[in-house]
């Protein structure tokens, strides 16, 4: 398994739109990808889990990924969230 | 019969009734075939639902815009989450026919939304209850009314429009639309305003009250509806259709001149907007720039300060939307009636003449400079950003927001962050203080804006929400109209440009006095535009002095308004 803590960026947060752009760049890597933040484990191939956990400007979110391409999945996942998600 | 409600989008529609009533989608009947046969049809309506709702979204995109459609894919999305799937399945497996499985599991999801704090998460309430109805119709059978087929003339009625409702919808096809629920800002608001159909929304019980196929009149400037009219009343309303489908017609023709007078001479005409959405309706309705935005939008329905990130954002949604045209905002102008909890500025005897707008943000120059560098960074990539002061009274006043700004601006440098180093500071005109010192205002700033609400409540010291008093307060009163003279005429001997964002400047008999006082810019709603335009193109120079000169003379606030009002009157009969 491989992980980095980033920070959400953009000014509103996880809401539909990002959340739909995080979960179309990370569903073609077939691991698992979970995020941990505000103490919470989030299914991160999930929008409704995603938008449920209500991840806001500045929250401080740990990546997990784990499974065979878990390094590519990782570093577009990062990549993403630390451009400001589309915003 | 009468009803009232609130009118999202103006003009008459006149037809007949077509009740969107709720589906039937009560399945106790529907009998379980067995764990294998449920999710096979669950699947095939989730294929169904997924099929119809992209063919949607690609022809919302195409009609009307990118955003519309973002929110009929997210809703592929949420019913396509694994979670979701799966739970569903879930259920299944425990005995559930498929339609029991779906409304059981989207009404978990939808409860957790509408339980959410954040308000954008709370609006997917609404998202994954459409996609509960669409499915439970799809699995029952039971298909919505088919819009794309509705008969010419028809007045749609419905609790609320649903985004995936409104896509077949054809504009000429469809008189007039009314909704029990939703504002002027609502979903249903913004498509009618589009379609340019008139439409009357959060009208009470509005689906019992009127049966499929009577008669109704919707008058979407006043927010009425008429049931079964009288033939006479009809012909009225038929001749008031007509005059506003000749009026829009006639001001179309003004969106793409350029504003001047009968003789050619230049003016600028700008929109006032409160939030970067309204930018794209300040556009379309051919404004020249934003002569005013509020920013308290920002600040306000929220439990703590807007970060200089989020600030950063909003004008530069703006600014880029005006790119090339300018773009004036104002800073805080919080107070008075506008409170906002979390900065606790505690209640007042006196709020207007008390602790608000610049004098709260000198005082808590923490908050006002994350404005202020929001601002100057906003402005770095199209250069078309202004700022203006509100409520200036005193030359110390501007000196002192102008020494922040400096700091900012020094800040920033040393940050290595961008902004635009030129970037123009104004006041607003709106206190007899700021009338008398306009001269020496004139020397510290760049630009005047004349506010004419809050000027001519305090020059003619009236409360303008006190209905004892409030006759009072009008823009004809001579005390009102020297003042704004005097300021224009400060500013024209400064070398500065002087505007109006007040309610006045849309007022038709006023403009005549505007135009030859020399005001440079008006700035008005975005739906009063091209009416002043199509005014100030009717105005010869000379004219206008003769006018002015008339009125300038005539003493009491009364005689002058009934003068310019007849004025006005005769030249539209031109």
């Amino acid at each position: 398994m491989v992980s980095k803590t980033v920070q959400v960026i953009n000014p509103m947060g996880m809401h539909m739109r990002p959340a739909q752009l995080f979960i179309k760049t990370i569903t073609p890597f077939a691991c698992d990808v979970t995020i941990l933040a505000n103490g919470q484990e989030i299914n991160a191939k999930s929008i409704m889990n995603l938008m449920a956990a209500c991840i806001k400007q500045g929250t401080e979110i740990e990546i997990q990924c784990n499974g065979a391409d878990e390094e590519a999945a990782l570093k577009a996942a990062v990549e993403l969230v630390e451009s400001g998600l589309g915003e | 019969m009468i009803l009232h409600g609130i009118g999202a989008s103006a003009g008459i529609g006149i037809g007949h009734a077509v009740c969107l009533r709720e589906q039937n989608l009560d399945y106790t009947g529907v009998v379980f075939s067995g764990k294998e046969e449920e999710k096979k049809r669950l699947q095939t309506a989730v294929d169904t639902f997924c099929f119809r709702t992209q063919a949607m979204a690609d022809d919302l995109q195409q009609r009307i815009g990118e955003k519309e459609s973002e929110i009929l894919t997210g809703q592929i999305m949420m019913l396509n989450d694994p979670f979701m799937i799966s739970q569903m399945q879930e259920a299944i497996d425990g005995g559930s026919v498929a339609e029991a499985a779906v409304d059981h599991v989207c009404t978990l999801y939808a409860d957790m939304f509408a339980g959410m704090e954040d308000e954008l998460m709370r609006q997917r309430s609404a998202d994954v209850q459409d996609i509960r109805t669409r499915m439970l119709g799809i699995l029952l059978g039971e298909e919505a009314v088919d819009l794309s087929t509705l008969p010419a003339g028809s007045v749609l009625i419905a609790h609320d429009l649903t985004p995936s409702m409104t896509v077949g919808l054809k504009r000429e096809k469809i008189a007039a639309i009314l909704t029990e629920t939703g504002g002027k800002t609502s979903h249903s608001a913004i498509l009618a305003r589009a379609l340019e159909v008139p439409a009357v929304l959060s009208i009470p019980d509005v689906l019992s009250a009127i049966a499929d196929g009577a008669v109704v009149i919707a008058d979407g400037s006043a927010g009425e509806i008429i049931v079964d009219p009288d033939f006479c009343t009809i012909n009225a309303y038929e001749e008031k259709r007509k005059a506003f489908l000749e009026e829009r017609a006639q001001l179309s023709l003004y969106r793409d001149r350029k504003t001047a007078d009968a003789d050619g001479n230049p003016y600028a005409l700008y929109a006032n907007i409160g939030t970067p959405a309204e930018a794209e309706a300040a556009q379309a309705a051919g404004a020249e720039g934003i002569g005013l935005f509020r920013t308290e939008f920002l600040f306000m329905d929220r439990s703590t300060m807007p970060s200089e990130e989020e600030q950063t954002a909003a004008y530069l949604e703006v600014s880029e939307q005006m790119a090339g045209k300018e773009v004036i905002i104002r800073t805080l102008d919080i107070g008075g009636d506008k409170a906002v909890p979390y900065l606790q500025m505690g209640a007042e005897d006196n709020p207007f003449l008390g602790y608000r707008a610049i004098r709260y943000c000198l005082d808590h120059s923490e908050i006002f400079q994350i404005q202020l560098r929001a601002l100057l960074r906003a402005g770095a990539k199209y250069r078309n950003i202004k700022i203006m002061l509100p409520l200036i009274t005193s030359v110390e006043e501007v000196r002192a927001a102008k020494a922040l700004l400096a700091a900012c601006k020094k800040q920033l440098a040393d940050e290595g962050i961008a902004f635009d180093d030129g970037m123009q500071v104004g006041v607003m005109i709106e206190t007899p203080a700021a009338v008398m010192i306009a001269d020496w205002l004139a020397r510290e700033v760049d630009f005047f804006s004349i506010g004419t609400n809050d000027l001519t409540q305090y020059v003619m010291a009236v409360d303008r929400g006190n209905a004892r008093v409030e006759k009072l307060y009008t823009a004809f009163h001579p005390a009102v109209l020297r003042s704004i003279r005097s300021v224009i005429q400060a500013a024209k001997r400064a070398g500065i440009p002087v505007g109006m964002c007040g309610e006045a400047a849309a007022d038709p008999g006023l403009i005549p006095l505007l135009l030859s006082f020399g005001l440079d810019e008006f700035s008005v709603s975005a739906s009063s535009v091209l009416q002043t335009r199509k005014l100030i193109a009717g105005w010869h120079a000379a004219d206008a002095a003769a006018v002015t000169e008339k009125a300038m003379n005539l003493s009491t606030a009364e005689e002058t308004e009934r003068y310019l009002q007849a004025v006005h009157q005769k030249e539209e009969q031109h």
